[in-house]
């Protein structure tokens, strides 16, 4: 049974102050538009995200870290190596998400089907998986969908659940929040005594605003075929050209929710270090450079079409699912406007 | 005005494609967001009429040279070298005359068609809350309309980048075709951009810190330098590994400090680095510090003089010294 | 939890440098400790993450047999730019090591019971082919496998690895051993030739039979050719491929060739998959 329950904008901080004992809290925070997912102070002021669009970086970094430790070592004076996994602070495993965009709260069950989705556990990122399985994640349905947003065109949708265990909807004074998995069931029970229960008006005042909010997108791309397409085009002469303008920044990957390559590389000090493993991307020449020189990608060309092979066809392949989810990161970020929009107009279009 | 250009531009690149002068042509074509251009490469004379100019013509084309002349990985036969056509800025052509004296690009093979730049646009000028949904310029106004169809009536100026704001050379230093753009923008006052020298050496530490706190190590802004060009840059070295690879603020540092002084007497205040960072990182801050101190110091500016040698690779005996222990 | 990323730690038994360029340095390791060993049970054709705390790692494929009571083999070569292969090359026996694995998918051995093969190896590809035949050629398997034929094909008589055990294997009746090397030599008795030429020459029959390919790309390719022209089908031939590699488990996404990871799906493929992979290897 889905729940509906209400709670008054202005009782929110002083909920999530006192859940913060047991949990960490992940908000937006920022100013003038530009916003990032920061864990909430202590503070007793009022949250003011609720007219954000959405971060620059998604917030994938909160569970797959730019860059984070995977075990530490040292070495005695006999050259022994001894390892140790830092124990974790128990709280800072148990997280809230609140206020990611339905998007992005998708694209993090891509990256569950990646890092946590095989039955051996073999195949299992135990550091993802220990933060993943106790957060709740509470996405914040869109009301202003900026123009680079294209999510009604991969199956997403400014008001969609798929991904989140709560989805909330301001509704003006309020957020009305809807369960949407179990975990989001026992959430919210937790927290009932901050919680009012939904009136009628409530609930028209949400599918007032929400229920046509997909309208409100314009950018639409086709994808239907796209996936079929690339099948055949891995040698197509498309790539010769859609490559051209590209930087190899990374920026596309780095700012991506469902991108999600990375590295592992040691650092040490005289007789300490440790095993890191952090972001890196496939429009970097590095990232396939084998010892010998070889470089099974070695040009921007080879480059791009890993990336756009990878979001639509390999992953489709794998996971049944094109990564990518529409939130326009890319787009609004690319230094050269190489549109990843255009880019699926192109595919479309290959004969 | 930017319309004229414009027609001017396409004219001049159809002769090069008809004359046979030219394999390649780069410019700028119209950006899929308002207020952008995007990088454009023209190779038959049918898609000319893609080409653009307006007020936000504003990456650095010279970046792609280096990458054209000096193909990855090396080929081992001689590669034939395209013949280019790039529009140039002021900023643009003094990357290019870096390139030429660094040895980066094959002078008889590039076209320069110049532009006297009236200063390009920056749309993190305008506040990030407010969602633009389209734009038009015409006579030196640029009008924007946000998602509820409200018009905002800018003037070009208010939304000119900093380095444009400041800059010195908006006539390309270097070009085989000039095009004037009539009503001269008068140069910049001197002097801009003081404030960082005016703080402590304690605030500017502090400032640096906080800045590059915010870099989460993507790498744009060294990519969209025509000066990176490094066939392996320090900070992808792996033997030995000059920096660490973390996001921390050490590394960053590193990677940071590493970047800005390889810029020094080299980097022309395009901005690219700074237009590129997606974090809003203002790097121009300290890559600006160097522009001034070459300046001051050895009286030179990169990329304005073809025939003058690099800052860094010429010694005078009066060159001065109070640097070394001086910050 | 396990943790995929988390090395064991495993003991340099013994060094032995494989080649007269001295760039090929085969070690043996022993689990530090017993229980380690029985978790790391792996099959021919698999490979594992060398591991150098605060160095890095390499994935190398494993030399040694399955039947090989606890020592692990790995025959690592030594190149300028890589920096866990120079530090390797630098360890004494005694010396502490982790490692990770084992990963990938292995030779399909049930499909290869019952059959011939032909064994064929070039360079230091050997690697993965010497643990294939150390397992096939073992008493407690032979019965279990047809005729088997090794070619192995070298640049020259010093670059030839694992010399003591062709030497060993060139004895046994049981097996068609053919070595090659690029030019003549003073004193050399095997043939002289490229690895595609003299494969025709030998003409494993293709009845009822697999054959296993390792070796340079311009080698896989010619030999796949001579193959293919004896009446091999591409579903009998199989190849283990290459790729630069770091988790291992297919996560960290640069391993792959088309949708499947190297690192998971394979190495091991076979030329029917190959052949609808892109040739991005
Ligand atoms: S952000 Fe743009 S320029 Fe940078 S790598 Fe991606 S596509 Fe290329
Ligand atoms: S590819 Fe672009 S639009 Fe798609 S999910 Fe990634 S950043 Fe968002
Ligand atoms: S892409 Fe869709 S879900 Fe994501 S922020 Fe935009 S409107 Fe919201
Ligand atoms: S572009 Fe910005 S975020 Fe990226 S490396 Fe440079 S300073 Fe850091
Ligand atoms: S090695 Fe990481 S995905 Fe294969």
């Amino acid at each position: 049974m889905i729940e509906e329950k209400i709670i008054k904008k202005n009782r929110l901080n002083a909920m999530l102050q006192e859940l913060s004992k047991e949990y960490s809290i992940y908000i937006p925070a920022g100013e003038n538009g530009d916003f990032r997912f920061c864990e909430l102070r202590d503070t007793n002021d009022e949250l003011v995200f609720w007219d954000y669009r959405n971060t620059r970086i998604s917030p994938k970094e909160i569970l797959f870290p730019h860059s984070e430790i995977l075990y530490e070592f040292s070495r005695d004076e006999s050259h022994q190596f001894s390892i140790s996994q830092n124990n974790d602070d128990q709280r800072k495993m148990k997280n809230v998400i609140l206020g990611i965009r339905p998007c992005d709260a998708r694209a993090i069950g891509f990256l569950d089907r990646v890092f946590i989705g095989e039955p051996n556990e073999r195949f299992v990122d135990p550091y993802y998986l220990k933060r993943r399985i106790h957060t709740i994640i509470i996405s914040l349905a869109c009301n202003r969908p900026q123009i680079s947003c294209f999510c009604t065109s991969l199956n997403g949708r400014p008001d969609g659940e798929e991904g989140a265990d709560i989805i909330a909807f301001d509704i003006g004074e309020e957020i009305l929040l809807k369960t949407v998995t179990e975990k989001g069931k026992e959430f919210i029970k937790e927290s009932s005594k901050w919680l009012g229960n939904v009136k009628k008006s409530d609930i028209d005042k949400k599918n007032k605003i929400f229920k046509e909010s997909a309208k409100r997108i314009n950018s639409r791309v086709s994808v239907e075929k796209v996936k079929e397409k690339l099948d055949d085009s891995f040698e197509a002469d498309f790539w010769n050209e859609i490559h051209r303008k590209c930087l190899g920044c990374g920026i596309c990957t780095f700012l991506c929710s469902t991108c999600h390559c990375f590295d592992i590389t040691d650092e040490t000090s005289a007789d300490r270090g440790k095993r890191i493993k952090c972001w890196d991307s496939c429009m970097y020449p590095l990232f396939t450079l084998h010892a010998s020189g070889h470089n099974p990608r070695p040009n921007y060309k080879e480059r791009m079409r890993q990336r756009i092979m990878h979001k639509f066809n390999y992953c489709p392949e794998n996971f049944k699912e094109l990564f990518c989810v529409g939130c326009g990161r890319c787009i609004r970020n690319c230094p050269v406007n190489l549109d990843i929009r255009e880019v699926i107009n192109q595919v479309s279009q290959l004969k | 005005m930017m319309k004229e250009i414009e027609t001017r531009i396409k004219e001049v690149v159809k002769d090069l494609f008809t004359q046979n002068k030219i394999d390649l042509f780069i410019g700028y074509s119209k950006g899929s967001l308002p207020l952008t251009s995007s990088p454009c490469f023209i190779t038959k004379s049918e898609d000319i009429e893609k080409l653009v100019w307006n007020s936000f013509c504003s990456n650095n084309l010279a970046v792609y040279l280096p990458r054209i002349f000096n193909p990855q990985p090396r080929k081992k036969e001689k590669i034939e070298l395209p013949r280019i056509g790039i529009l140039a800025k002021g900023c643009d052509a003094r990357s290019i005359v870096v390139l030429i004296k660094e040895h980066q690009i094959a002078r008889d093979n590039v076209f320069i068609l110049g532009i006297v730049c009236q200063g390009m646009g920056d749309r993190k000028k305008i506040r990030n809350d407010i969602e633009i949904t389209g734009a038009e310029e015409k006579n030196g106004r640029i009008t924007i309309v946000d998602e509820n169809k409200k018009e905002i009536e800018l003037k070009r100026e208010e939304l000119l980048s900093d380095c444009c704001i400041e800059c010195q050379h908006a006539t390309p230093p270097i070009h085989d075709i000039l095009i004037e753009s009539g009503n001269q923008r008068p140069a910049a006052p001197k002097g801009g951009g003081r404030d960082f020298e005016k703080k402590s050496i304690e605030d500017r530490w502090n400032l640096f810190q906080e800045e590059i706190s915010k870099c989460i190590r993507c790498y744009a802004c060294r990519q969209a330098c025509p000066n990176c060009y490094c066939r392996e840059c320090f900070a992808d070295q792996t033997k030995p590994r000059w920096i660490g690879v973390t996001d921390h603020i050490s590394d960053v540092m590193f990677y940071q400090i590493g970047r800005i002084f390889h810029q020094a007497g080299r980097c022309v205040d395009c901005g690219a680095c700074v237009r590129a960072c997606p974090m809003g990182i203002d790097l121009r801050v300290f890559t600006h510090k160097l522009v001034r101190d070459a300046k001051e110091l050895f009286d030179y500016e990169a990329g304005v003089f073809l025939e003058e040698g690099l800052l860094l690779a010429t010694f005078k005996p009066e060159d001065k010294q109070e640097f070394i222990s001086e910050p | 939890m396990i943790n995929p990323y988390l090395p064991l730690p495993v003991k340099v038994q013994k060094i032995t440098i494989e080649n007269e360029t001295k760039d090929l340095k085969t070690f043996d390791l022993e689990f530090c400790d017993k229980n380690d060993a029985e978790w790391f049970k792996y099959t021919c054709g698999q490979f594992a993450e060398l591991s150098l705390l605060g160095i890095g790692e390499v994935p190398i494929g494993i030399a040694s047999s399955p039947m090989d009571n606890r020592i692990l083999q790995f025959t690592v070569k030594r190149y300028p730019i890589g920096v866990v292969s120079s530090t390797l090359h630098n360890l004494s026996e005694g010396d502490t090591i982790g490692i990770r694995g084992p990963f990938g998918n292995g030779f399909p051995m049930k499909d290869f019971e019952g059959s011939n093969l032909a064994i064929i190896g070039g360079g230091f590809a050997l690697t993965t082919l010497r643990s294939l035949t150390k397992y096939i050629i073992h008493e407690k398997n032979r019965s279990r496998f047809g005729e088997i034929t090794i070619m192995v094909a070298a640049r020259d008589p010093g670059e030839m690895l694992y010399k003591y055990d062709l030497e060993e294997w060139s004895k046994r009746e049981d097996i068609k051993l053919i070595r090659t090397i690029d030019r003549e030599v003073d004193g050399w008795t095997g043939k002289v030739g490229f690895a595609a030429p003299v494969l025709k020459e030998i003409s494993p029959s293709s009845g009822n039979a697999y054959a296993i390919v390792c070796g340079p790309p311009i080698m896989i390719k010619t030999c796949i050719a001579v193959l293919l022209e004896l009446g091999f089908k591409a579903s009998q031939i199989f190849n283990s491929l290459e790729m630069r590699m770091k988790c291992g488990i297919g996560k960290c996404g640069r391993c792959n060739i088309g949708s499947k990871y190297v690192c998971k799906d394979g190495p091991v493929f076979s030329y029917t998959q190959l052949e609808k992979l892109p040739q991005e290897y």
